[in-house]
């Protein structure tokens, strides 16, 4: 066996399969390093709310100086929001729903000592929620119903409210663990019903109080009219959300996003970098792949006669093919291995530095790696199709 | 299974479809060769003589008619079953010989020896002794002169289990003493195995005993 390897890797060029290797590496270092650093910034904007995913905007009316804005203007009307379902970027639109009775809320604290506020819900229809686990659902006459509450509410009181009524400060897991009493009141004052809220989430780009649609449909049957309201909020699945367009019509129609804008920008622009970067990876990849292509057919043209006298020799087409296809996959791991220690370390190099930035969670290693090893494993397999198949044609 | 005859029917290169017919005992014809048979195909050049090994051997199929191997037809034969052929059962030397010049007379011998596992390492030499060549069994093959590297290339095919033997002008440059030396070898070891002999000849034939000398 060792005879055959040594003749037919006669001829290698070691300047090309250098080439290989080299370009390979560059290629599958950018592709491999370039998605982890986008996977790891990414998770910053994914951690940052999971509940309400990315692509989703808020918009409302502005409300204008004079304050004299009535209460109907500020509702969407069913033309308005026809014409922004038609806009390009939006792929669905859906209503907030307010609550038609009373709500007021109370949480007994360890000693005995309790506090009570007036509060409200909204509700937005639940495929643009993302609870797991079924966290997310209300059966009508159970006792409990899960809330989303915005985490500027934590941060008031925290910030503001508990330092100055001596209150403890609260993290969001303490919060979730105190039981909250609502009790909700037609307006009329007729009909009441109580019930415990449990936090199922908090959530840093809606600034409510969100309850279950079901849950919202029920009680507003129940203690309300229960007619639809034109909305007063609208959130929008749009296609792309640092898409220019979409400020241009907003302003057109003198509509406010509400939320963070800079986020959902900083976002596309990291979208787009980390395609191109990914996307020059693929490119010098793909050439590095051709390199080793045609270097390996040169060779075997070189040494065609060897490969042709061997097979009349009666040595199976596999083994003599192996010879290449080896140089194949160790030229090829040669590349990937570098490449994968060149994405650790640079990872190392770049966490530590970010690891100041809220929300900053480990994405984790392996789909990049998968990425890089599936990505080297079908370069490989190509090439050595086309051994094989150079192999068949000396026979 | 052992190949037991071999059939050539009204085969002939394609190259000589619009030549003027000529006597041939293969071309043309309807030939049978057995196993054990021993046969020496005595042709001028150009009559199309390593053509005919090369079909035998599978390596080309630019003929017309057919030919059979136990009655089965050899286009049919797939690229395995022709390389299970040529480790098993059909061994070929070839007139240009494909030695690797590279390589030592020794390792050109070992190379096909490790396929098929067939002879031992003392086998070998006794065998390069008695052609004369033992004292080259470490020298590159391309430095050796064509006569030695047709004694290489006759040692080489013997180092296989086979039915038949296609030898294309083994001795064309051995004189006589080895000529006959390689012929009883070659018998022996023909005979050892119960297989067939083809040899072809423009003029120095191997000067195998009982062979039947048929016309191309």
């Amino acid at each position: 066996m060792k005879i055959i390897n040594k003749l037919l890797r006669k001829n290698l060029s070691a300047a090309q399969t250098a080439g290989f290797i080299l370009s390979n590496f560059i290629g599958l270092s950018i592709i491999v390093a370039g998605l982890q650093f986008y996977l790891d910034l990414r998770s910053i904007w994914d951690s940052e709310d999971s509940f309400v995913r990315r692509d989703f905007i808020v918009v409302n009316k502005k409300i204008d100086a004079s304050g004299l804005t009535g209460a109907s203007e500020l509702t969407f009307t069913r033309e308005e929001i026809s014409d922004l379902e038609s806009q390009p970027w939006v792929r669905s639109c859906g209503n907030f729903t307010g609550v038609q009775y009373q709500v007021s809320a109370s949480v007994v604290g360890n000693g005995g000592r309790g506090m009570s506020t007036d509060m409200f819900f909204e509700s937005i229809p639940d495929e643009y929620i993302d609870v797991a686990d079924g966290g997310w659902q209300y059966v009508p006459g159970k006792n409990e119903v899960p809330v989303i509450i915005s985490k500027d509410y934590l941060t008031l009181y925290n910030m503001g409210f508990a330092g100055s009524a001596g209150l403890p400060q609260m993290s969001e897991q303490m919060m979730s663990a105190i039981p909250m009493r609502l009790r909700l009141r037609s307006e009329k004052g007729d009909k009441e019903m109580t019930l415990n809220g449990r936090i199922a989430g908090y959530s840093n780009r809606l600034n409510t109080i969100l309850v279950p649609q079901t849950f919202m449909d029920y009680t507003n049957g129940l203690l309300g009219s229960g007619e639809k309201e034109n909305p007063r909020r609208l959130i929008v699945d749009v296609s792309s959300p640092g898409d220019v367009a979409i400020g241009k019509y907003l302003d057109s129609r003198g509509w406010e996003l509400a939320g963070d804008k800079s986020g959902s920008q900083a976002s596309y622009l990291l979208n787009v970098g980390g395609g191109v970067i990914v996307g020059i990876g693929m490119v010098i990849t793909l050439l590095s792949f051709f390199i080793l292509m045609l270097s390996i057919s040169l060779l075997m043209q070189k040494n065609r006669e060897k490969l042709h006298a061997l097979i009349m020799l009666g040595f199976p087409l596999r083994d003599v093919g192996a010879p290449y296809e080896g140089l194949i996959v160790l030229s090829t791991l040669a590349a990937l291995i570098p490449a994968i220690v060149i994405m650790l370390l640079l990872r190392g190099f770049y966490m530590g530095r970010l690891a100041g930035i809220a929300g900053m969670a480990s994405g984790g290693i392996w789909l990049s790696l998968t990425a890089g090893i599936v990505l080297a494993a079908i370069m490989t397999v190509v090439n050595i199709i086309s051994v094989r198949k150079k192999v068949k044609e000396s026979f | 299974m052992k190949i037991e005859d071999i059939r050539i029917e009204d085969a002939l290169p394609v190259v000589f479809e619009h030549d003027r017919v000529r006597a041939s005992e293969v071309w043309r014809s309807r030939l049978k060769i057995r196993r054990g048979e021993r046969i020496v195909i005595s042709a001028e050049s150009g009559t199309g003589k390593s053509s005919l090994c090369a079909y035998l051997y599978g390596n080309r199929k630019d003929y017309l008619g057919k030919i059979l191997f136990n009655g089965d037809d050899i286009r049919n034969f797939s690229i395995g079953e022709w390389q299970e052929l040529r480790r098993r059962h059909l061994s070929y030397l070839p007139q240009e010989l494909s030695l690797f010049p590279e390589l030592t007379a020794m390792q050109n011998i070992e190379l096909k020896n490790s396929l098929t596992g067939h002879v031992g390492r003392d086998r070998i030499e006794e065998w390069l002794q008695m052609l004369g060549i033992e004292a080259r069994a470490d020298f590159p093959v391309g430095k050796m002169s064509v006569g030695q590297q047709q004694r290489v290339g006759i040692i080489r095919a013997l180092c296989q289990p086979f039915d038949f033997i296609l030898l294309d002008e083994p001795v064309s440059h051995l004189d006589e003493n080895n000529n006959r030396i390689a012929a009883r070898l070659i018998a022996e070891e023909a005979e050892r195995q119960g297989a067939g002999i083809i040899a072809t000849s423009v003029g120095n034939h191997l000067l195998l005993e009982d062979a039947v000398t048929i016309c191309l």
